[in-house]
């Protein structure tokens, strides 16, 4: 359980990488925005080369990146399904009283590059931002709630945690599964209440453990003076550069760029 | 304002149910001076743990006062430089780790002691190198091996600058390489850097370098004194807890008639000193 998992931070000295986590997550909300705002091939097809030089620029391993597209094939492979079958048009195929259609195919593969510049974005941010930046940075963007007494510092630390414990959590998860396997377990049963028993006794222990983690924990926090009002000052404590403003005007210019191509493809 | 700590007839009850109340310490007195390597031993359920709790105010005695340089511990306005003062490392060190990468954990008490920046920024430095962590930190917490996670959690504590360490079986999840390491470390800390430990075991070989020796058997100290001194007491043997096997063999060549000075505290101390003699 010790590999390298899906979206876990790969640590780096890129200008991806140094790039304020504020910026990072505003360009991945405003690159959703444009993603879904349009259909136009070719600027999809930008947004995608835009992907894939941010992923060069953070020096991030693209055989690691094509794995993890591999790991939605099926969340893709549905997409596609759905949309080839379900669009009314000119049919390619007929299979008893469905069809699939020309048009069906081209949406479902627009919507599987979609899906892909969505994925690719959210990689790019989780791999180049250590979870602690990433919950600061999603902290700072929230702070405005803090206005109607919204805890969000406290938000942000149960975020923090989380990312800390879910490898923890996960490698605890394997250990008792291996150990119930080791009992008679039978996570294989080609019986549905069976495999469903079977899980059980994974979660009640989990929880169990989850459990009194936590309490070990607080005390651990506790005892390094933690309290419920933190200090907001910290060691990577946020600051835009320019270079985030570049990124934010070029990103926004994109991402702006989907209303003159809409309205050109009407 | 006297320094050190002062365990003043302090007894702690835990409610296990609503009616039942279980003592896990019994008018205990104890008094640690500053700069001083403290071993607590015991079996499990002696107490050990809660006292440790005490030392740090996780805990509140309920009878008795502990004192902290003169510090009431009971009193919850205190509590920040209670928790300043003394630095608690404990036994998992997978639960107490509480940041994803090791640089941004060890920051995490100096930021809650609202330091400034460069403060923070220089003991961070300072924890990392005196830990030998330097290779480390960048890295998330989980993927270090038991050792080193164990040192990342001492670290974290140390970047507070703590006065008294007090360690809850620091050793018990390590392989004996990385047990050795850890208490080297300790050692290292308290003659060089002069922080006073309070080092917490069942395993009577962690406690060896220890200045004084205190046991405890269910919830009251029922020997105190040099390691060696406690070792020589029968009393030890009826609880279970065996000689390490360094007085073992100080205790073979002694009935030989070959005197070993109290001094020695290691194996390879007491090579040295055969060595010297023959």
């Amino acid at each position: 359980m010790t590999g390298m998992k899906l979206g876990q931070y790969v640590y780096g000295d890129s200008l991806i990488h140094r790039l304020d986590p504020r910026t990072k997550i505003i360009c991945c909300i405003l690159a959703v925005i444009s993603v879904m705002a349009s259909v136009n091939l070719y600027y999809l097809l930008c947004l995608l080369l835009l992907m894939v030089t941010a992923i060069v620029s953070a020096r991030l391993n693209p055989k690691f990146i094509f794995k993890a597209i591999y790991q939605i094939k099926t969340l893709l492979l549905i997409t596609l399904l759905f949309q080839a079958f379900l669009t009314p048009g000119k049919a390619v195929l007929t299979i008893g009283t469905i069809t699939m259609t020309r048009e069906g195919l081209a949406l479902g593969s627009i919507n599987i590059l979609r899906l892909i510049i969505l994925f690719m974005g959210s990689l790019i941010l989780l791999m180049t931002t250590t979870p602690m930046k990433l919950s600061i940075g999603i902290e700072c963007i929230l702070r405005p709630l803090e206005k109607i007494n919204i805890p969000v510092h406290n938000f942000a630390t149960i975020l923090s945690i989380s990312f800390r414990f879910l490898p923890t959590l996960f490698e605890e998860a394997s250990i008792i599964r291996n150990a119930q396997k080791s009992r008679g377990s039978q996570f294989d049963s080609p019986e549905l209440m069976v495999k469903i028993k079977s899980y059980a006794a994974i979660v009640i222990p989990l929880f169990e453990a989850s459990l009194s983690r936590a309490g070990d924990l607080g005390e651990a926090m506790d005892s390094r003076c933690y309290t419920s009002h933190p200090n907001q000052l910290r060691m990577n404590s946020l600051k835009m550069k320019g270079q985030d403003v570049l990124a934010l005007v070029s990103v926004s210019v994109i991402v702006l760029a989907v209303i003159p191509v809409s309205i050109l493809m009407k | 304002m006297s320094e050190g700590i002062e365990v003043i007839n302090v007894t702690k009850q835990y409610n296990v149910f609503a009616m039942e109340k279980i003592e896990a310490l019994k008018d205990i007195n104890l008094s640690i001076s500053k700069g001083e390597y403290v071993g607590l031993l015991g079996m499990n359920g002696s107490g050990k743990s809660t006292l440790a709790r005490l030392f740090n105010g996780l805990l509140k005695p309920t009878k008795g006062r502990v004192y902290i340089n003169g510090i009431d511990t009971a009193d919850p306005v205190n509590l920040p430089e209670v928790r300043r003062l003394v630095g608690m490392v404990f036994q998992n060190p997978d639960n107490q780790l509480v940041c994803p990468i090791v640089e941004e954990e060890i920051a995490f008490g100096p930021e809650n002691m609202e330091l400034p920046l460069e403060e923070i920024r220089r003991r961070v430095d300072w924890a990392l190198q005196v830990c030998g962590l330097e290779g480390k930190r960048h890295h998330a917490p989980h993927l270090l091996s038991g050792g080193q996670k164990q040192m990342a959690a001492l670290s974290s504590v140390l970047a507070m600058l703590p006065e008294y360490l007090v360690l809850d079986e620091p050793t018990s999840m390590l392989d004996p390489q990385s047990r050795r390491a850890l208490l080297d470390q300790i050692y290292k800390l308290n003659k060089q850097e002069g922080i006073t430990i309070i080092l917490i075991s069942h395993n009577p070989e962690d406690l060896l370098q220890a200045d004084r020796l205190i046991v405890l058997d269910q919830g009251s100290i029922c020997l105190e004194g040099v390691p060696r001194k406690v070792h020589a007491n029968a009393k030890i043997k009826e609880l279970g807890l065996d000689a390490p096997s360094l007085y073992q063999l100080i205790d073979h060549l002694e009935s030989n008639k070959f005197p070993v000075p109290e001094s020695i505290k290691s194996i390879p101390e007491l090579v040295e000193h055969i060595c010297l003699e023959l």
